[in-house]
């Protein structure tokens, strides 16, 4: 993986976590390759709904909340990541 | 008075009287005929469904035993004189739309306060969301939009009713709207959608005093005029995810003339998620609070005419 994504990754700890207002969550705490949703982090609709929220806002990536593959991109960091680098404008 | 339960009581299973055709022939008597003859006709019609729809005309006179106290300081003493006058004042409100969207000059008022807030708002580039409520005529002020190239408006609308209605209107008038985004409920979907909006700097209109048309969406009861009332939570949540300046916004008959009030109503942006409930459970107090302030005032122009207070006991208070 390159730096670049690795920054983003970085980048998008910080976003999550302050988005959802984690306060006992580091970035360190957010694994890569954990599922963000119900087990890993233990997020719910609401909290993806305001993560594409923030997604959109800060990167100007537009989402189809309704589709499966939005799903698959909210699964881990690491599709997050992949979503964001392919699709952002900003 | 019996209220058995097969009279549909929720405002969407109530079907607009008339058929699309008698509406058609209304805007074509307007167009061509123009505004006297239009007048008389509608007229007629009102009546017409003041005698023919009984349920309409309860919910009217129950309103009306509620709002006037506040309003005159009394009950209402000529009860079928007022209702008739509550039934043309809705048929007054149609003929505006059908006029706003012919492209008949409207004479539109803002107070300076208003217009004062309504170009902040515009100059932020903030876009927002603007709280609305069956109260005036809302078609009025997308009609404004339609004059300056720097406020664009997206309507939340619920399906069914309005469609009706505003169909005609598009294939009669040939004129740009507001853009409507219709919605059964509001979706992650719906949200994203708008978020991009109001990023864009655009505004974003909902009523709040009608509850979603899924029984299962989310209400909450409150107080209003005296009895408890149903109001949906879903512009509420979405006010406060949509982290943006809210406003209030109405348009009432004066006269011959079209009062605009804009106002502040609120800012999500800081708000934090662990305060969010208290802040939809005022939010939703403070715009009871704004409905029964419009209704005061107007009392007339309440087109809300369906059983609006609650006789379920569930939510009785």
């Amino acid at each position: 993986m390159s730096p670049v994504s690795n920054d983003l990754e970085l980048e998008l700890k910080h976003l999550i976590i302050d988005t959802l207002e984690l306060e006992d969550v580091t970035p360190d705490d957010i694994d890569r390759d954990e599922p963000l949703f119900v087990e890993g982090l233990g997020l719910d609709s609401i909290d993806a709904l305001e993560l594409g929220l923030a997604l959109q806002k800060t990167y100007g990536i537009k989402l189809d909340a309704d589709s499966e593959e939005s799903r698959h991109h909210f699964a881990d960091l690491k599709s997050l990541a992949a979503l964001v680098e392919a699709r952002r404008v900003k | 008075m019996s209220s058995s339960t097969d009279i549909p009581r929720h405002w969407a299973r109530i079907q607009e009287s008339g058929s699309v055709a008698g509406m058609r022939i209304m805007v074509w008597i307007r167009r061509h005929l123009g505004r006297l003859p239009f007048r008389v006709m509608l007229g007629l019609v009102i009546v017409y469904y003041y005698l023919c729809q009984s349920l309409p005309r309860r919910a009217s006179r129950e309103y009306l035993q509620r709002i006037w106290p506040l309003h005159a300081g009394h009950l209402p003493r000529w009860r079928a004189w007022l209702g008739l006058k509550h039934f043309m004042a809705f048929g007054q409100s149609l003929m505006d739309k059908v006029d706003a969207w012919s492209g008949v000059p409207l004479d539109v008022r803002l107070a300076p306060e208003d217009r004062a807030c309504l170009d902040r708002a515009i100059r932020s580039g903030r876009g927002g969301l603007m709280l609305v409520s069956h109260v005036g005529n809302l078609e009025i002020c997308s009609a404004m939009s339609d004059t300056r190239d720097d406020f664009h408006v997206t309507q939340l609308m619920h399906t069914r009713n309005s469609r009706k209605f505003n169909q005609l209107l598009d294939r009669s008038t040939r004129r740009r709207g507001p853009e409507i985004v219709e919605v059964t409920e509001i979706t992650p979907a719906t949200a994203l959608g708008l978020a991009e909006r109001i990023d864009a700097g655009g505004f974003v209109v909902i009523a709040a005093d009608r509850i979603p048309i899924d029984e299962q969406g989310r209400v909450r009861p409150l107080e209003f005029l005296g009895a408890t009332a149903l109001f949906p939570e879903g512009p509420f949540w979405l006010a406060a995810l949509l982290r943006c300046p809210i406003y209030t916004l109405s348009c009432l008959r004066e006269g011959g003339s079209h009062r605009v009030e804009f106002r502040p109503f609120d800012d999500t942006s800081t708000l934090r998620r662990a305060d969010r409930d208290a802040w939809r459970e005022a939010a939703m107090q403070r715009y009871v609070a704004w409905l029964t302030d419009q209704c005061r005032r107007y009392p007339l122009q309440w087109f809300n005419f369906f059983p609006f207070w609650q006789t379920d006991d569930r939510y009785a208070s």
